[in-house]
């Protein structure tokens, strides 16, 4: 039998090697080249370093997005959440440093920060799973809620009130790779063996292709959801810590929009947004893409309204590629 | 009664391929009365409806409305022949209103101040006209959603009527009604009739026949076997033109010896659909559940798997008693619900025949959470084999088999979780007769091995033949308690519809 059916937790069109399965890599690739030949500068290693580190924080909670949505889900409220955990960790850390010293006021900061990302994620699986509320919803009132109370515990500025060696997760490299890029490749194969390999990824595929099977099967669909949803607001606060030490503050205003951003790596990434298909590999691609682009036309200087029609441009077009090849 | 009323169909054949649905089917409708069409399923019945209605065009033969041909390529030619159709399903736009339904599609402009837009003075107007012309008591502002199912239906014929039909179609309209509404709707035919509609009506109630039709029209295996003067007839005479003579299914069915059940249920309920259930279930047996659509045979297995919950009740599976079932915890307990709607309750459609068939097995192929293939593959091949599915690869996506091979795959899914009790729900419905055959036979090896099961199906003969017992269900209550081996099947099946043996 073939293990690459299983392997991905979705059927394979055909046997073998199918560009249609592939496509999204051999786009990727050709933009790479398409990079190399045409922004200048595209191919030193710090600027490929500077991509890396720049996508990790998107591709952090894109990893947790992409299990969200192929269980059949959304979550919108993520660029909140990275905004609200800075700024909790930012504010615990103004409150208890006094009282506890540095080391401890960040990892009781940082630990809170994650707690509360999870405790977002239980909240929206519950309505979700007990009271039949749309995640859609749910998560756009989170969307809103979360940056108030971001800007409520900052007083709606910039809160610098982290020790200096904090700034090191954000700016600083091992190996000269950047550490960011450790955690968004830990994040990576973490997701990556969770989907693929165990029996809760293979639920959250069933329960995304049909919930009704799923459920008959005795698969307990509203568990699976919700812990999709508390795995990504876990991810989105790792992501806002990583985004608050590489800025040096918490604020209130970071990260609008990257929902939006998360999404489309998601979606280019080969994920239906339908739920039941998709792949966390296919999710790293997306990322790659996004980032890349994003990079090589500031480096072309073309300008940044114009960066906004591509990046729009590319997620219908990803999508319209999908469907064509889907279709043939 | 008008001549131009009448519908009439020549020498009409569908056939879809090698399968023939309707054969050299002729027959006149005389026009102003009600006849009642009847037939098993795959009589042909259905067909002949969606042919009528336009929804699908014959292989051959003509359809005559009033003296002339008519051409009826799609549901719109229908309605310009004059043809009406309320189908089974209601077709109604729930948050609309009476009114605006009834002119869905079709709503009245008028142009005011240059600019056309929906006169909706009118619309309510002509709405209650239509309302108080049937004499139908609702306002016609009401949404349909605060209707009940019997007021709905009393809207879709007025809506249906507007049209002003020669011929109107009702599809089970009295299949969800309650019996005061039945009544109700009676009263809106033969309105409808003595102003000169020809009215054709189908329905499974025997008892319904005989107070509203005049004449019976009956097909079997897509062939006209003939139409009778109800007035001259009685049930026994419909329902043995509706079988005639025919040969079984041939099954081995297993000799059983009943000691202890398996599974026991004791005054099982749930509101409106079913109520006092009670029957035990003995390792090997095959139990039928026979009834008509909506008799709640479904409904019944569907709460004792835990897919529904029962208001009251008592469910002993395996000596322990379950207060509270769920899919899952009844499955831990070795029960195995095969659902009726392959598509829709069984199978995920975009993953592998392979996953699929260790869908309800995750703990078993994923020891500590990790999934091995290995185990996987075992299981998949296994069924594979012992089911006979013809997968070229497992790693294809399920929606890539045949009906048959699909129902296969549901089934070894719940195999591979070793069962003690499965419950099959329609598990025939949609296959070909070599994969219907494959089905018993796996029936009737599960019940060799002391699997105890319990077989639901809308094709009676099936029950009849594959069953160690069967329980007749009507309106939600077992009314029978039968061996099948001391019933006719024309006798069962008057059972199943009238809900009492004496015919």
């Amino acid at each position: 039998m073939s293990e690459a059916a299983t392997f991905h937790g979705q059927a394979r069109a055909r046997r073998g090697w199918s560009l249609r399965f592939y496509i999204m890599e051999v786009c990727l690739i050709a933009l790479i080249l398409a990079l190399f030949l045409l922004a200048p500068g595209f191919g030193s290693s710090a600027n490929l370093l500077n991509v890396f580190r720049s996508v990790s924080m998107l591709g952090i909670i894109a990893f947790g997005m992409t299990a969200v949505i192929i269980s059949g889900e959304i979550d919108l409220s993520v660029g909140s959440g990275v905004a609200l955990a800075g700024c909790f960790a930012a504010w615990a850390v103004e409150l208890l440093t006094p009282v506890t010293g540095d080391v401890a006021a960040v990892l009781l900061g940082a630990l809170g920060a994650v707690a509360i990302g999870m405790a977002c994620g239980l909240f929206t699986g519950t309505l979700r799973a007990q009271f039949n509320v749309p995640s859609f919803i749910t998560t756009l009132g989170l969307f809103t809620a979360l940056r108030g109370a971001a800007n409520l515990l900052t007083d709606g500025f910039p809160l610098a009130s982290f020790p200096g060696w904090f700034g090191f997760f954000g700016n600083g490299s091992v190996y000269g790779i950047p550490f960011p890029v450790f955690v968004f490749v830990a994040v990576f194969a973490g997701m990556h063996f969770l989907m693929s390999h165990t029996a809760f990824g293979r639920a959250v595929y069933a329960v995304g292709g049909n919930a009704e099977a799923a459920r008959l099967s005795g698969i307990w669909v509203g568990g699976v959801k919700t812990m999709t949803f508390v795995i990504t607001g876990a991810l989105t606060a790792i992501s806002g810590l990583l985004i608050a030490s590489q800025i040096g503050s918490g604020t209130g205003s970071t990260a609008a929009g990257l929902e939006l951003d998360v999404i489309a790596a998601v979606i280019i990434g080969g994920t239906d947004l339908f739920g039941g298909r998709g792949r966390i590999t296919g999710t790293l691609i997306g990322v790659l893409f996004l980032g890349f682009i994003g990079n090589g036309m500031t480096l072309m200087n073309v300008s940044d309204y114009w960066q906004y029609v591509v990046r729009g441009g590319l997620i219908v077009g990803a999508l319209l590629l999908n469907q064509v090849l889907e279709r043939r | 009664m008008t001549e131009a009323n009448s519908i009439e169909l020549r020498g009409v054949t569908k056939a879809y391929g090698e399968n023939i649905a309707l054969r050299n089917v002729s027959l006149c409708f005389a026009p102003g009365r009600v006849h009642a069409l009847m037939g098993k399923n795959g009589s042909g019945k259905s067909t002949l409806i969606e042919i009528l209605a336009g929804s699908i065009a014959p292989t051959l033969g003509e359809v005559w409305v009033g003296g002339r041909q008519v051409v009826l390529m799609g549901p719109g030619d229908a309605l310009a022949a004059g043809i009406a159709t309320v189908h089974q399903e209601l077709s109604l736009v729930p948050s609309l209103t009476i009114a605006e339904n009834i002119f869905l599609g079709r709503l009245p402009r008028r142009r005011r101040f240059g600019v056309t837009a929906v006169d909706w003075r009118r619309i309510r107007r002509e709405a209650a006209v239509l309302l108080a012309d049937m004499e139908v008591d609702l306002d016609a502002d009401q949404r349909v959603d605060c209707l009940t199912v019997g007021q709905q239906q009393a809207v879709e014929i007025v809506k249906a009527a507007a049209s002003n039909p020669k011929i109107l179609l009702l599809d089970e309209p009295t299949s969800a009604l309650a019996g005061h509404e039945v009544g109700q709707l009676f009263a809106l035919i033969r309105r409808l009739r003595d102003r000169g509609v020809t009215i054709i009506y189908i329905s499974h109630r025997m008892n319904e026949l005989f107070e509203i039709c005049d004449t019976c029209t009956v097909l079997r295996d897509g062939m006209l076997v003939g139409s009778v003067e109800l007035a001259q007839s009685n049930p026994a005479e419909i329902v043995s033109m509706m079988f005639g003579e025919r040969a079984t299914h041939r099954i081995n069915r297993s000799d059983l010896v009943r000691t202890t059940p398996v599974l026991s249920v004791e005054g099982l309920a749930r509101g409106g659909v079913f109520s006092d259930i009670s029957f035990a279930l003995y390792p090997g047996e095959v139990l039928g559940f026979a009834g008509m659509l909506g008799s709640g045979r479904t409904e019944v297995l569907r709460a004792i798997f835990g897919a529904d919950r029962p208001d009251r009740g008592r469910i002993v599976l395996r000596g322990q008693e379950v207060r509270n079932p769920t899919p899952r915890r009844m499955r831990d307990l070795g029960l195995a619900y095969t659902p009726e709607d392959r598509k829709h309750q069984s199978l995920v459609q975009t993953a592998s025949i392979s996953d699929n068939l260790v869908m309800a097995n995750l703990s078993r192929i994923a020891p500590g959470g990790i999934l091995r293939p290995r185990l996987q593959q075992g299981l998949v091949e296994r069924q594979i084999a012992n089911l006979q599915i013809k997968a070229a690869d497992p790693g294809l996506p399920v929606s890539s088999l045949s009906g048959g091979n699909q129902q296969k795959v549901v089934v070894g899914n719940w195999l591979n979780t070793g069962p003690r009790v499965i419950f099959f729900d329609e598990p025939t419905r949609g296959i070909d007769l070599a994969a219907k055959q494959q089905i018993f036979d796996i029936v009737a090896a599960q019940s060799a091995a002391g699997v105890a099961s319990v077989f639901v199906s809308s094709e009676l003969e099936e029950v009849h033949s594959i069953a160690h017992r069967i329980l007749v269900l009507h309106h939600g209550r077992i009314v029978g308690d039968i061996d099948p081996r001391h019933i006719s099947l024309s006798d069962l099946y008057s059972y199943c519809m009238k809900g009492t043996l004496n015919v």
